[in-house]
Formats: C-alpha cells, sequence, structure tokens
C-alpha cells in the first residue's frame, strides 16, 4: 500500500516537473521579429470571434508589413482588470472596453489621448454617426475610437400580434404594426398578456420589465428625462420625466402583484440560450440590441426562415425579406409626443483604447486606425451582426447583412433623438445607485420618488466630494 | 504562556485500535439487555450518518454527474441523475478551451506554488527553530507578535500590500506587479501558520539529541540542519502540502495581483469558464473543469491522509 | 530547563539576555518579512487611508475625510451588516453542526474512518470550485435544490436571485466545509479522559447530562478556539459572493472584503478603500486580543 502511494505521489511530482519543462508558454505562436502587441477584449464568445478574424486580418496585412503582432486575449471581467492593471503599471498595448468605463479612466489619466495620432491618419469625425463618436471623448480629448455598437430597440413577436388580433382589433389597436406611442405600448402589453387560467399569474407577458432588465435604468429616455445634466454637470434623478419613466417601471410590476413577479421572473431563462424568455416565447416584446438577431437565428430557428431558410434568403426580393421572420424591430415607443418622440434611443459602443503607460503607443495605434477604415467596420458588422458607427455604409452592405432590421438600427443610432450614456465623473457609483434605486422600484420595496430621492442625495454627496478633492489637487 | 494553550493538541487518531478497545469493553462491563439497548444505539448513528454522508457527497457527486453530460442533458429539468451514456467530450473540451488555457493556467499555478513551497518550508523551519530551540529575552513577545499575524485576514492588507509592490515598483529596479513574485515572495520569509505548526513539532523532539551534538561540536545551525530537519521530516511535509493546497486555491491574491490573462492560475481560469453576458455558462464544461481543479487537491489528500489531518489537528487552525 | 542553555548562555556572557544574537539570527526571515510585508503595508494603510489616491495620480492629503465618509457611507455599512448577518447565521450553526458531527463520528462504529473522509473532502475543495458547483446546485431553473422542492411539492426559491433569501443560501452552503472544524473538534474529544467518563457513568450520569458535564467543559477550550476563528474568517469572505452572486441581489450580499476589493480595484479609490480596511484591521485585533484575554477566563484547562 505504501509504495504504492508513494508511486503516485512520483507521478505527481512528475507531472508538475513535465508541466513546468514542456508546459505551453505564453506567447507562444508568435512569428518571430514581430513587436508583440497585447490587446485584452471584454467580450467572449461570439463577438470576440469576430474581432480575432479582425485581428488575424491585421496580422496577415498591415501587421506583417511594419512588423507588428497583436495578440488578442478574450476573457470575461478583463474590462476590469485593466483600469487595476494600468494602476499596477502594467497595461495591455490595447484594450477593448465599453463607453461606460471611458470617463472614470479618462478623468484619471489613465488613457493615452488619441487626438494627434488620429489626425495624422486622417480619421474623420464627420464620417461617424455623432452619438458615437462624441462618446469616445472627454473634456475635449479624443480617448477612444469606437468598434461595434449597441442601440436599444422595442423587438416584438408578431406572431403574438397576429394571435391576439382580434383582442387587440377589438381594443381598437392594429395587429399587424408596433405600438407608436408608449402609452399604446400599454394597451398592447396588457392585451397581450397570456394568463394561467384561474390564476393571476402569467403563462406568457406581454410586457417584462426585467427580461433582461439591463436598460431598466435608462427608462427616463423614452420619457424624454435624462439623469444627468451635461450643461450643469449634476445629477437629476427627481426630474418629472425621471418619475415618471419609474411609476411607469413599477406600474408593471403592480399590475402582476411582487410576488408573481419575482415567480415570473425566476421563471424565465437564461439571456444567451435557447430558454431566453423571448425567444421561447414568454414574453412578447423586449427592450434589446442587434445582437438579438444572432440568439433568434442560432437559439429559435423556427422563429425565423418563415418562408425559406436562411440559405435562400438572399434571393427573396427586399421587400419580402422582414416577411422570413416573425420577430421584428421598431423604434421603443416614447411618451413624448410629436419629433422629440421620433425614433427614442439609447445608445452605446464598444471603443478601443490605448492605456496610459503602455510601452508602444504608436504601433498600438496601427491597429485602432485599421478598425476604423470602411471596409474593416463593414466585415466587424457583419461578422457580429451589428449596424455600424459611421455613417455611411454600403447599400450592398445594408441588404445583405445577417440582421434583418440593420437599417432599422441605423436610423435609430442616427436619429436627432438618439441618447447616449451619460459622462459622469462618477459614472460607475452613479450606475450603482440608479441600478438599485431601480430594483428597489420594481420590487415595490420603494416608490420611485423614495428611492430617487435617496439616491440622488447619495450621488449629490458624492459629487460635491469628487468636486473638493479634484480642487485639492488642482491647488497643488 | 496563555497564547500557546489556546491551541488543542492533538494525537494521532486511530480510529481502528479505539474501535477494538471499546467493543471490548463493552461487553465485559454491560448485561445483555444494555447490550441490545447498545445496538439500537448504533443502528440510529448509522442511519443518521449515512444520510449525512450522502448530503455532503451529493454535490461532488453532482458535479461529476453534470461533467459526464452534455450540454442539452445538462440543461434538463426535471434533470436525469445518471448520465448514460456518459459524455466524456467535455474533458478534452475543457482542456482545449478556446478562452480558457487550462493548461497554460495549470503551469502557472505549479511555479507559484512550487516557488512558495520551497522557500516556506526551509525558512519556516529555520525560523521554527529560533523560536522552539533557542533561548532568550523577548521571544514570547515575538511569538504572540508572529501568532497575531496569522489572525489578520488577507483581504484587510491587501490594498496595502498592492500598495506596497507599487511603490517598490516605483522605487527599485525589481518588477513586482504583473508577475508572480508577489504570490510566492512573502513566503520566503517564513509564514507564521507554517512556522507555528513546525515549532510546535520541535517542541516535541528532546533537548537531549540536540545538546550531545552541542558537545560533539556542532553549531545550531549543524544541530538545526542536521538533526531537527531530518526528524521534522513529516512536518515539513505537512507545512508543503498546505502550502500547495494554499496557492493551489488561492483566488483573491492572483485575482489581484495577476494582470496579463496569461498568467492566470487555475482557480482564476475556472472563474473564467463562466459565461459572461451575452454568453451562456456551459455548465458541463464548467463542472469538468471543476473536476479538474478538484482531482489533484483530493487525490493528494487520500495519499497524505495522515500527515494532513495530524497538521490540522496540531495547530488547530484554518 | 536550565541545563539545556547552561553552556551557550555562558557563551553569549548574560543569562539574562539568553541567547539573544542566536535567536534573532534565527527569527531574523520572519522579522524581515513581518516588517516589510505586514508593517509596512499597515503603516502605508494608515498614512493612505488620510488621502485621496488613486495610484495613476500621486496622493493628496484630506485629513480624516474618507473615514467622515464612511460612516455616511450607506454601502458601508450595508457591507458591515451582510457580513455580519452572515456570521449571526454561519457560526452558530457552522459550530453547532460541526460538534454534532464531531460527537457522532467520535462514536467507535463500523466505518468510522470512512464516514469522516467523506466528512472532510468537501473543505478541500477550493473554494473557486465550490462556488461553481453550488451555484448549479441553487440554479433557479435547473439546479438539483429546486428539483428537490419540486418533488416534494413546494414551490421553487431563487436560492441566490432573492434578495432576503440569497445570505441566508449562502451561510447555509458554508455548511458544506465544516470539514476542518470536525477534525480539530475530533482531536479535542480525543484528549477528554476516558476516566472521567467513567466516573460520569458511575454517577448515573448517562447521554446529555454527560455531554453536557464532561464533554463540552472539557473541550471548551476547541469550541471557543474555532469560534474565534470563525468570526476573524468571516473578514475573509470574499471568493463566494464575488463568484456566485457578485455582491447582489440588490447587494444583499455584499460581503466587506467585496466592498474593499471593489473601492481599490474597480473604483481605484485605494485611500477610501485603506480606511475601510484600516477600520476591520482594528476589529480584527480587537477579537484576537480578546481571544487571547479571555482564553485564560472562563476556557477550562485539563492538565497542565
Amino acid at each position: 500500500m505504501k509504495w504504492i502511494s508513494r508511486a503516485i505521489l512520483f507521478l505527481m511530482l512528475l507531472g508538475g516537473a513535465a508541466l513546468l519543462a514542456f508546459g505551453p508558454r505564453p506567447n507562444a505562436h508568435v512569428p518571430p521579429g514581430r513587436l508583440v502587441l497585447s490587446y485584452w477584449e471584454k467580450w467572449t464568445g461570439p463577438d470576440a470571434d469576430a474581432m480575432r478574424q479582425i485581428v488575424d486580418d491585421f496580422n496577415n496585412t498591415v501587421g506583417a508589413e511594419k512588423g507588428l503582432y497583436v495578440r488578442m486575449i478574450s476573457l470575461a471581467n478583463v474590462q476590469h482588470k485593466t483600469l487595476a492593471a494600468t494602476a499596477a503599471g502594467v497595461p495591455p498595448d490595447i484594450a477593448g472596453l465599453w463607453t461606460a468605463q471611458l470617463v472614470q479612466y479618462a478623468l484619471r489619466g489613465a488613457l493615452t489621448p488619441l487626438d494627434d495620432m488620429a489626425r495624422e491618419r486622417g480619421i474623420d469625425p464627420a464620417k461617424y454617426k455623432p452619438v458615437y463618436w462624441d462618446i469616445c471623448s472627454y473634456e475635449g480629448k479624443l480617448s477612444a475610437l469606437p468598434t461595434t455598437p449597441a442601440v436599444v430597440a422595442l423587438h416584438y413577436n408578431k406572431r403574438f400580434f397576429y394571435e391576439a388580433a382580434d383582442k387587440l382589433y377589438a381594443a381598437g389597436l392594429d395587429p399587424t404594426r408596433p405600438p407608436q406611442t408608449l402609452q399604446e405600448f400599454d394597451r398592447y402589453a396588457k392585451l397581450l398578456d397570456v394568463p394561467i387560467p384561474g390564476t393571476n399569474r402569467l403563462a406568457r407577458a406581454g410586457y417584462f420589465t426585467m427580461d433582461t432588465g439591463w436598460y431598466i435604468m435608462y427608462s427616463q429616455v423614452w420619457f424624454g428625462g435624462g439623469a444627468w445634466d451635461t450643461k450643469t454637470q449634476k445629477y437629476t434623478l427627481l426630474r418629472p420625466e425621471n418619475i415618471a419613466a419609474y411609476e411607469w417601471v413599477a406600474s408593471y410590476s403592480k399590475r402582476m402583484g411582487s410576488e408573481a413577479f419575482m415567480d415570473f421572473k425566476s421563471g424565465l431563462g437564461g439571456f444567451a440560450s435557447p430558454t431566453n424568455p423571448f425567444l421561447s416565447g414568454a414574453v412578447a416584446m423586449v427592450q434589446q440590441g442587434p445582437w438579438m438577431g444572432n440568439y433568434a437565428a442560432s437559439y429559435n430557428p423556427d422563429m425565423s426562415q418563415v418562408i425559406v431558410p436562411f440559405a435562400l434568403e438572399p434571393f427573396l426580393p427586399r421587400v419580402v425579406r422582414p416577411f422570413n421572420y416573425e420577430w421584428a424591430v421598431a423604434a421603443f415607443p416614447s411618451a413624448v409626443m410629436g419629433d422629440a418622440g421620433k425614433d427614442v434611443s439609447y445608445n452605446e459602443t464598444d471603443i478601443l483604447v490605448i492605456p496610459r503607460g503602455a510601452k508602444h503607443p504608436r504601433e498600438s495605434f496601427e491597429f485602432l486606425a485599421y478598425v476604423q477604415r470602411p471596409e474593416v467596420m463593414e466585415k466587424l458588422g457583419k461578422l457580429t451582426g451589428k449596424h455600424s458607427v459611421l455613417k455611411k455604409n454600403s447599400d450592398n452592405w445594408l441588404y445583405t447583412h445577417r440582421n434583418p432590421y440593420v437599417d432599422v438600427f441605423d436610423r435609430l443610432a442616427a436619429s436627432p433623438n438618439a441618447a447616449a450614456i451619460d459622462q459622469t465623473p462618477i459614472y460607475s457609483e452613479g450606475l450603482n445607485e440608479i441600478d438599485l434605486a431601480s430594483q428597489q422600484i420594481y420590487l415595490l420595496q420603494k416608490t420611485p420618488v423614495e428611492a430617487l430621492t435617496e439616491a440622488q442625495q447619495r450621488l449629490d454627496a458624492r459629487l460635491a466630494r469628487y468636486h473638493e478633492q479634484r480642487a485639492l489637487r488642482g491647488a497643488k | 504562556m496563555p497564547v500557546d494553550e489556546v491551541i488543542p493538541y492533538a494525537r494521532p487518531l486511530t480510529p481502528s485500535a479505539r474501535l477494538g478497545e471499546s467493543a471490548a469493553k463493552a461487553q465485559a462491563t454491560f448485561r445483555a439487555a444494555a447490550r441490545r439497548k447498545k445496538w439500537m444505539n448504533l443502528l440510529v448513528i448509522h442511519v443518521a450518518l449515512v444520510c449525512i454522508c450522502a448530503g455532503f457527497i451529493l454535490p461532488l457527486a453532482w458535479m461529476i454527474s453534470t461533467s459526464l453530460k452534455t450540454n442539452k442533458e445538462a440543461m434538463l429539468f426535471p434533470p436525469k441523475m445518471v448520465p448514460i451514456p456518459p459524455n466524456w467530450k467535455s474533458y478534452p473540451n475543457v482542456i482545449n478551451h478556446e478562452r480558457v488555457d487550462f493548461p497554460l493556467f495549470a503551469r502557472n499555478t505549479v511555479i507559484v506554488a512550487g516557488l512558495a513551497v520551497v522557500g516556506t518550508t526551509f525558512v519556516s523551519a529555520f525560523v521554527a527553530y529560533g523560536f522552539a530551540k533557542v533561548k532568550f529575552r523577548g521571544r514570547g513577545l515575538l511569538f504572540a507578535m508572529m501568532l497575531s499575524t496569522m489572525m489578520i485576514p488577507f483581504p484587510v492588507i491587501m490594498v496595502s500590500q498592492f500598495l506596497l509592490f507599487r511603490w517598490l515598483d516605483v522605487h527599485t529596479p525589481i518588477q513586482f506587479l504583473g508577475t508572480f513574485k508577489p504570490l510566492w515572495l512573502p513566503w520566503w520569509f517564513g509564514t507564521a501558520f507554517n512556522i507555528f505548526l513546525l515549532r510546535q513539532f520541535f517542541m516535541s523532539i528532546p533537548d537531549e539529541l540536540s545538546e550531545a551534538a552541542r558537545i560533539d561540536g556542532c553549531s545550531d545551525f549543524g544541530i538545526f540542519w542536521r538533526i531537527i530537519l531530518p526528524l521534522a521530516r513529516p512536518a515539513l511535509a505537512c507545512v508543503a502540502l498546505f502550502t500547495f493546497m494554499h496557492h493551489w486555491n488561492d483566488f483573491l491574491g492572483p485575482l489581484i495581483y495577476l494582470q496579463d490573462p496569461q498568467q492566470y492560475t487555475l482557480a482564476l481560469g475556472l472563474q473564467q469558464l463562466q459565461g459572461t453576458q451575452g454568453a451562456t455558462t456551459e455548465w458541463n464544461i464548467l463542472m469538468a473543469g471543476s473536476v479538474l481543479v478538484v482531482l489533484p487537491v483530493i487525490v493528494l489528500f487520500f495519499l497524505t491522509q495522515r500527515t494532513f489531518i495530524q497538521g490540522i489537528a496540531t495547530t488547530g487552525l484554518k | 530547563m536550565s541545563k539545556q542553555t547552561g553552556g551557550s548562555a555562558a557563551r553569549a556572557g548574560t543569562t539574562e539576555w539568553g541567547d539573544i544574537g542566536k535567536g534573532l539570527f534565527f527569527l531574523s526571515p520572519w522579522m524581515f518579512g513581518f516588517l516589510l510585508f505586514t508593517m509596512t503595508p499597515i503603516i502605508m494603510t494608515v498614512y493612505f487611508s488620510l488621502s485621496e489616491y488613486s495610484v495613476l495620480e500621486p496622493p493628496v492629503y484630506v485629513g480624516l475625510q474618507n473615514y467622515r465618509d464612511l460612516l455616511s457611507d450607506k454601502w458601508f455599512g450595508n457591507a458591515m451588516l451582510n457580513t455580519a448577518q452572515y456570521a449571526a447565521m454561519a457560526l452558530p450553526g457552522g459550530l453547532l453542526v460541526s460538534l454534532g458531527l464531531a460527537l457522532l463520528l467520535n462514536q467507535p462504529i463500523r466505518g468510522q474512518a470512512a464516514y469522516r473522509t467523506i466528512i472532510f473532502l468537501p473543505s478541500l475543495v477550493p473554494v473557486t470550485a465550490s462556488s461553481m458547483i453550488w451555484l448549479w446546485l441553487f440554479n433557479t431553473k435547473l439546479g438539483l435544490l429546486n428539483f428537490g422542492l419540486a418533488k416534494i411539492g413546494l414551490p421553487a426559491v431563487g436560492w441566490l436571485t432573492n434578495p432576503s433569501v440569497a445570505l441566508p443560501a449562502l451561510a447555509f452552503m458554508s455548511l458544506w466545509g465544516v470539514g476542518y472544524t470536525v477534525v480539530i473538534y475530533l482531536a479535542g474529544l480525543q484528549d477528554v479522559p476516558k476516566e472521567l467518563y467513567e466516573a460520569a457513568e458511575i454517577d448515573g450520569a448517562t447521554g446529555l447530562r454527560r455531554l453536557w458535564n464532561v464533554t463540552i467543559p472539557m473541550i471548551s477550550p476547541v469550541i471557543f478556539f474555532n469560534l474565534i476563528m470563525a468570526i476573524i474568517g468571516v473578514f475573509r469572505v470574499f471568493e463566494m459572493p464575488y463568484i456566485m452572486t457578485n455582491g447582489g441581489p440588490a447587494r444583499a450580499t455584499q460581503f466587506i472584503a467585496m466592498y474593499v476589493y471593489d473601492n481599490s480595484f474597480l473604483y481605484v479609490r485605494m485611500g477610501y478603500a485603506s480606511a475601510m480596511a484600516l477600520i476591520q484591521l482594528l476589529i480584527v485585533l480587537a477579537l484576537t486580543g480578546i481571544a487571547f484575554w479571555s482564553s485564560s477566563r472562563w476556557v477550562h484547562y485539563q492538565g497542565k
């Protein structure tokens, strides 16, 4: 017995030693003689795969010419690591972040300003959709370049609309089109509910605030409100529009009752899976972005291909293409009347940055500039199924894009009512507070006024403290 | 020294010997009626223990069962308890995972753990000798100080340790952050837990041995090296084992000190198998990864059971 | 005693100080490490806790502002409260369960070794892995626990998604890892002299009375030790909430270690985080002090 365990122990040691001697090493597969640029990407999954193709293209063309090699690593939460790595003095050469993080990084001087390099390379702001270009700068300094954008729109299930056609017609609503105003939206939502007979619980919800709930913090956008005022540089959570927005959020929880609400919520499946509530038919209308098309295609292919399979779709006349899909996309309806309520959208974008202290900013910029080329942008859009940050794209691109509604996203992002993420100096704290307030509101723990008042007070104090400390720093 | 006495001293656990001894006693002292009652008691105890053990083993069994399912089977509800036929593919899939380079992370973990084990085992023994075998004023105070550092949880000093390494980066030519050094270097100065464990062991070595050597003209280091260390082999093995386990399991240290994803250790890598926003968690792959991380630890435990349990019992810590 | 050090003390020249030189020689690595990796960071913590510091820019002295902010920081209070609530659930539960298990496992029965091994195994599992396993067990839709509930006709519980259930769920999960504590209790139980039980038997004390009058007092040092270590261990809880809930839902499982981590490595507010760390350090030191002080008062020591 003893010798057996000795032998196993010895084998384990040997295994460890073998791992050390022959195991994989970092930076394997880099062609010799190239300058390695490390690129940390926050996306994992399909979006990362798309970016990896662009990186490979770069390495084979521009990179090979100029002796550069971009080594892309995509890991979950790597966007959180970038700031700590920069603080630790060991940042990556290039980092793929979200605009949400830009201000926090820029304020602390953690990003290399890109204005001069962008000018040299002829990167023209006029070519970009303003909503995306503007959020790449902070305090007049260009700190990032955009890659793949995100815009939130109404996704709705046309089949459920037809199924409820009688009820909708009876209420004077048109089942062949999406709701145009928020008031209308609420009526649609109510009529699209499918209750479980004899209970107050739902088999299907017309609309459910908490699927996925990512954008609940931005509900004010649909009411013409805003959490942050750029002019006065203050949080404005208590604007009447915002309160109305959260009353609206709460109204959906109240309608179901908080218990049935929690029940329904916990019965919903994972987002990127066949059990996705929208794809599995548990919810008729959701707030989502262009990625939903990818999930629909891979997790519930039956929701598409109504007329012909994907492979034959290019042969369909353009006007017929939407009929190949059970689901459709439209602007999320707004509570605001008139022009200001038309094509309202909420926008963010993925960005590439060069952290301060990275050793090869000029070389890294070669890659950033490469991604900005229109043809590369189009390829990225095609691979990710997303629309584009650029104003103009080729017609061919628009019509062969794998998301049948890419034109809608493009229009929403270019709309004058396209709202973007707030650029506040205490963004993460702000987001956390608003997130918490919205949780308290939809769980009916607090009324919107209570929750928002508390959040506003804390944010005011935090902001005041922030400015105070800034002033101290300035005085030095 | 009250400090000392908080710690329970342990004897080796020898269940089988005790079983025979008390059974014999029972037979000798109790009448038949008492024996029947005892039998009932035994039955109750067994039933209770079997139920409890089932509860304890269930999560592990479930981990293994899920790791042998296909992703589709893992998503079934009601779940399939035993996957037949087993899907072994999760294992090669997790080793050749596109994002999470398990072999590389394993190598990183072995490097960090190996360096820490080598350093701390020797240095802690060295220091423990000072605490156990050299008499001097202030030793008690220093020992108490050492014990109290053992009680400081790492999260409490992590920020300042990070800042210390940052300071050292700027003011010395050596780069610490973004390398493995912050994870193993502090262990090369001895660690309170290991010093304590070894000191307890050294105390049990009779002084006559070292006195004899001293008379033969042996220096203190000579005594330490030639007499104490060879005698202390089981304790040293125990220290090495605990240190290895600590680094194998450590999550927070690597999380704050390792920035480049190519440097991640297994504990960090495992977390990476969790799906992020927009990506599904493949539970079968995740559980296969968990099995791979857990397995070496459990094998190691079975091989070194006695050393292990005695170590915990002696220090009463962890 | 005096005999063993006699020779060397004579060489050192003074009996009063003993072999101070030699002692310090042997202790020097630890003392250096202690000064560098424990004391220096603590002093730095004091300094940085008085400043606003992001590492990316030089620190600015702000006096006691960080501490004042902490007082009004709802989330710091929330994290402290969560930590305390978790402790209040996990500690008594853990101590009782592990003591009960130890008593069961101390019975002279067949298969004792196997039972002991099974109870101990889970405590070997790395926290990262056990968090993953339990994340899966707790899964609202597909998890084994809700399957069990469904079997006996109970509705599904949002173990980690319901704010009022998440923290107790984590405390429940911590029971899985009581193996270490059980081993320490077992070691303590072996040290209870057999004669005492025999004496108690002669006095007619059986079952519970014997447990209460003999066993518990005899292993009280071990109980106390485990208690203190468990309290201090609560400040170490990080991986579990970080991996499983990320502090949610609605910050119901944000522990103090996580809040410090977030402030220092996500918001890079190192100064503020230092102030929090210092407060924790004071609490831990106080607890350690109580441990040493009271151990000599109410804990029974046998023999020595």
